[in-house]
């Protein structure tokens, strides 16, 4: 199993839903973060004063999937979340050692 | 014992008080035989109390059992309490126990509160009676003795759990037990009571006058209601917990015969309300006869003029005040601004008003109340529970109380509604960039707009639009003027559009801007929206308002804004802005150089050029400005389809562009500017010969990349002199650097000329080797007699 986290920007967050739905996902994980990439921070001029932004609001958006899925799940979310201009975020992805469904007590691919 | 338990539990029958007297009849026979089998063995005295809840026979399925074992101080009680307890363990019971002397027991009631109050409510289960009665009535003396410091504690006790665990009435997930109108809070309504000594309870409250006489029954119905429900929760989840959340509330309504867990929630609510604002008035009451010297005796009230006076430390009516809405809302804010209660009486008479009349004195009373911010809420409460919030906010009656099912929400509708008045109300005091916005809004319509902003909620239709509807009747009967009238139809209609766009575009996308600018129109419209979204989210909960979403509708208020700044939209500017716009477009639609001259409010002379765009332009048009004498103050320029527009405010210096005459002359001295044959350069540098040079040290040219995310900034520090911005504007034109925007502010004898430049690809300069140059060139040609270039 595999455990997809992306960085995204906010707005995209909806469509990225739609589209991994498609796929079968069956649930993900979003939650509002900040950061910088090489984006970087940057100061915006308000009338006259400044005011420093160094922190970027993005979206983390966290996917398990089985082995077989996450290339596909992997390939939707880029594709979704791409705007090709910069801050357009990250993808990674990694092992996932067991899953429990907390209600159920079922482990592995079947608590997916 | 247990499975007597279960049975009682299972029996659905058996609601609330009536399951609570069900169990405590249960317990009592069992430790009465088991203490009557116990004692035998023992010498000595011993009696069997119990206390807390168990002592009111209050208990629900999940409750503690709290026992006491008195003894004389002869036995051996241990075996005998082993005996007791033990049985009760077994069944699974939460048992707190002590056994103790009567000297002990009252020891331990003067160090803790808790120890004291579960005394209170003590009953004589089994055993000596008089060991029972001796404690009770010491363990009342000394309620009676620290009577003080009792009620302070009951008092601090009961604004903790307001803190911790919210209203019951307005939290979408009450406590039953511990939030603020919940059982706990009744309890020490009691308790209080004990302090005044016989009768003690609620008896002692209303014989000295701090309830009235139909309190107790509405107490003791709300009690039963929140009884009820506590049972009923406890039954279904099977745990312990008072907390009501959202997805037990369908159940609890099936369990206790609700229609549905909105009615369930709106009665809960209800009850509770009654238990809060009790709880509230007595208690501060209570504690203004502690400060006071001799009792009750009042000291002389302090007047705030016009029939409010400070009585006690609670607002009130002077007694010759004739009672109208002007007066009631004028004392409403007084207490909201001071801190203070409401003096019951004074509220019972302004039942009289039977016709609320809004004059301006009375709507300028009801912005002060609002302005109150957190200090206004407890003063709506005072009103609705007087029964005179409805008389003066009709609409209220619909709201109050409604729960609202989203993940978001924390409190119901009318809570919100308060809670984002007193956010917008903090707002206007924040030192930082949302205080500054929201103060430049008019305070009154975002006051009334954070009250009014979810009148829809429960009604059909989208929320937004009935719920504008429905403020802009509220604010035409309280005679808001029709301007701020259409400005608060406007903001309910769209309160949400800030956040949604923010959250929900991108925000690089210019189209996503001007979208959003046409849609708010006027800068006027946005400060309110940006000060009401920041007001609204916070009072939601931390779930709709944290450092991310903060960022975006920061990001799109400011593009927003700049937007407007500029004039690339602005339907709704005010009728001059609208007006120049009107004119520089026209001007542009020609497509050819055009010169339109408007003078000014100011005196100054505004002087706009349209002309197909060209490198260099700038530094022509500032180059023939400053030949016939215009001293330009203020510039701007964009670019659009190919043509740009150069906007100059500025002085007639020689009066040689006040006629028509004049104005051509610099339209033909422009064209053959354009076309080189005019040898403007000949012809400035024997203009400015005729001034000082400025000194290498009174010149400065500071380049920031920071400033804009798209641009590179120069700033050029200079003393003022002729041909400035021609100087510098033809600068950037040699080096092939692309002026986007263009300021110049003039300060006294020195100017500030700021440039958003580009490469010749659009972007910022990112080479040192360019920048290096074009500060060493810029700062040559300030400080020099020959500073243009021979023409090209």
């Amino acid at each position: 199993m595999k455990l997809i986290v992306g960085i995204i920007k906010p707005f995209k967050v909806d469509d990225v839903k739609d589209a991994v739905k498609d796929l079968g996902v069956q649930g993900l994980t979003v939650s509002d973060v900040q950061g910088f990439g090489r984006q970087r921070g940057h100061t915006e001029v308000y009338r006259g004063a400044e005011y420093t932004i160094d922190f970027v609001p993005k979206v983390r958006v966290e996917i398990l999937v089985d082995d077989g899925d996450a290339d596909r799940v992997v390939q939707k979310l880029v594709e979704t979340a791409r705007t090709g201009k910069i801050g357009d975020g990250k993808v990674w992805v990694v092992p996932v050692e067991n899953i429990w469904r907390i209600r159920t007590g079922e482990t592995g691919p079947d608590a997916l | 014992m247990r499975t007597a338990r279960d049975r009682l539990i299972g029996d659905h029958g058996r609601r609330g008080a009536a399951f609570g007297r069900a169990l405590a009849e249960l317990l009592d026979g069992a430790l009465t035989r088991s203490l009557a089998s116990a004692a035998e063995a023992v010498e000595g005295r011993l009696s069997l109390a119990a206390i807390g809840s168990y002592g009111r026979a209050e208990l629900s399925p999940g409750s503690d059992v709290d026992v006491a074992l008195l003894h004389d101080g002869h036995t051996n009680v241990a075996e005998v309490a082993d005996r007791l307890w033990y049985p009760l363990w077994d069944a699974g019971f939460v048992l707190g126990h002590a056994i103790n002397t009567v000297k002990e027991e009252v020891a331990l009631a003067e160090r803790d509160l808790h120890a004291l109050t579960a005394w209170l409510d003590a009953r004589h289960v089994a055993g000596d009676p008089e060991l029972f009665t001796d404690c009770v009535a010491r363990i009342r003396r000394l309620a009676q003795r620290r009577r003080a410091r009792l009620v302070d504690d009951l008092r601090s006790a009961a604004e903790v759990r307001r803190e911790k665990f919210g209203l019951v009435a307005e939290m979408l997930e009450p406590n039953l037990k511990d939030g603020s109108g919940g059982l706990r809070d009744a309890q020490s309504l009691s308790w209080a009571g004990w302090t005044l000594g016989e009768p003690g309870g609620w008896a002692a409250l209303v014989d000295q006058g701090y309830l009235r006489g139909g309190d107790p029954s509405r107490l003791a119905a709300a009690i039963a209601r929140l009884l009820d429900l506590r049972v009923a929760l406890h039954r279904v989840t099977g745990s312990r917990s008072d907390v009501l959340t959202l997805q037990e509330q369908d159940a609890v309504a099936a369990e206790t015969g609700a229609e549905d867990a909105d009615t369930l929630v709106r009665e809960l609510a209800g009850a509770a309300r009654v238990i809060a604002w009790l709880v509230t008035d007595v208690f501060a009451r209570l504690e203004a006869t502690e400060r006071g010297p001799g009792g009750r005796v009042s000291r002389r009230d302090r007047d705030l003029g016009g029939g409010v006076v400070v009585r006690d430390e609670l607002v009130a009516f002077s007694a010759d005040a004739s009672i109208d809405a002007t007066l009631l809302l004028r004392a409403a804010a007084a207490a909201a601004e001071l801190g203070a209660s409401f003096d019951r009486a004074s509220l019972e008479r302004s039942k009289e008003i039977d016709v609320v009349e809004w004059h301006a004195e009375a709507r300028d009373a009801f912005v002060s109340l609002l302005s109150a911010g957190r200090g206004a809420v407890p003063v709506f409460e005072a009103l609705d529970q007087a029964g005179v919030l409805a008389l003066l906010l009709p609409e209220w009656d619909r709201i109050r109380s409604l729960p609202q099912r989203n993940a978001y929400h924390r409190f119901t509708v009318d809570r919100h509604l308060l809670e984002a008045v007193a956010e917008c109300a903090a707002l206007l005091d924040d030192d930082g960039f949302d205080g500054e916005v929201a103060r430049r809004a008019r305070a009154d319509l975002l006051l009334l707009a954070a009250l009014l902003h979810d009148l829809g909620k429960g009604m059909e239709g989208d929320h937004s639009v009935v719920g504008a509807e429905a403020a802009v009747e509220l604010a035409r009967r309280i005679g808001v003027d029709e301007r701020g009238v259409a400005t608060l139809d406007w903001l309910v209609r769209h309160h949400l559009a800030l956040a949604e766009t923010a959250t929900r575009r991108d925000l690089s996308e210019e189209a996503t801007i001007t979208r959003f600018g046409r849609l708010v129109g006027t800068s006027d419209r946005l400060d309110l929206l940006y000060a009401l979204t920041v007001g609204d989210s916070r009072a939601t909960g931390p779930a709709a308002w944290g450092p991310t979403k903060a960022a975006l509708v920061r990001e799109l208020f400011v593009k927003t804004d700049s937007l407007f700044e500029l004039g690339v939209v602005g339907p709704g500017l005010d009728a001059h802005r609208r007006e120049t716009l009107e004119r520089h477009r026209t001007l542009l639609a020609r497509r050819e150089l055009a010169i339109d001259w408007t003078d000014r409010a100011d005196g100054l002379l505004e002087c706009a050029v349209a002309a197909p765009d060209r490198t260099g332009l700038l530094a022509r048009v500032a180059g023939v400005l400053a030949l016939f004498g215009f001293d330009i103050r203020d510039a701007a320029g964009y670019i659009a389809d190919g043509m740009a527009l150069e906007v100059f405010d500025g002085a007639d210096r020689f009066g040689r562009l006040s006629d028509q005459e004049g104005r051509d002359a610099v339209v033909i001295a422009l064209r053959s500017a354009l076309t080189g044959e005019l040898p403007l350069h000949e012809q400035l540098r024997a203009r400015i010969r005729r001034y000082r040079i400025p000194d290498p040290g009174d010149v400065s040219v500071v380049v920031d990349q920071d400033a804009s995310p798209s641009a590179t900034v120069v700033e050029v520090h200079a003393p003022d002199h002729v041909g400035l911005l021609a100087q510098v504007a033809s600068t950037f034109a040699d080096l092939d650097v692309d002026v986007r925007t263009a300021k110049v502010s003039t300060l006294g004898e020195r100017v500030v000329d700021v440039f958003y430049v580009h490469d010749a690809a659009g972007d910022k300069i990112t080479k040192q080797l360019t920048l290096d140059q074009l500060k060493a060139t810029l700062l040559a040609r300030l400080t020099s007699e020959y500073w243009l270039p021979e023409p090209t």
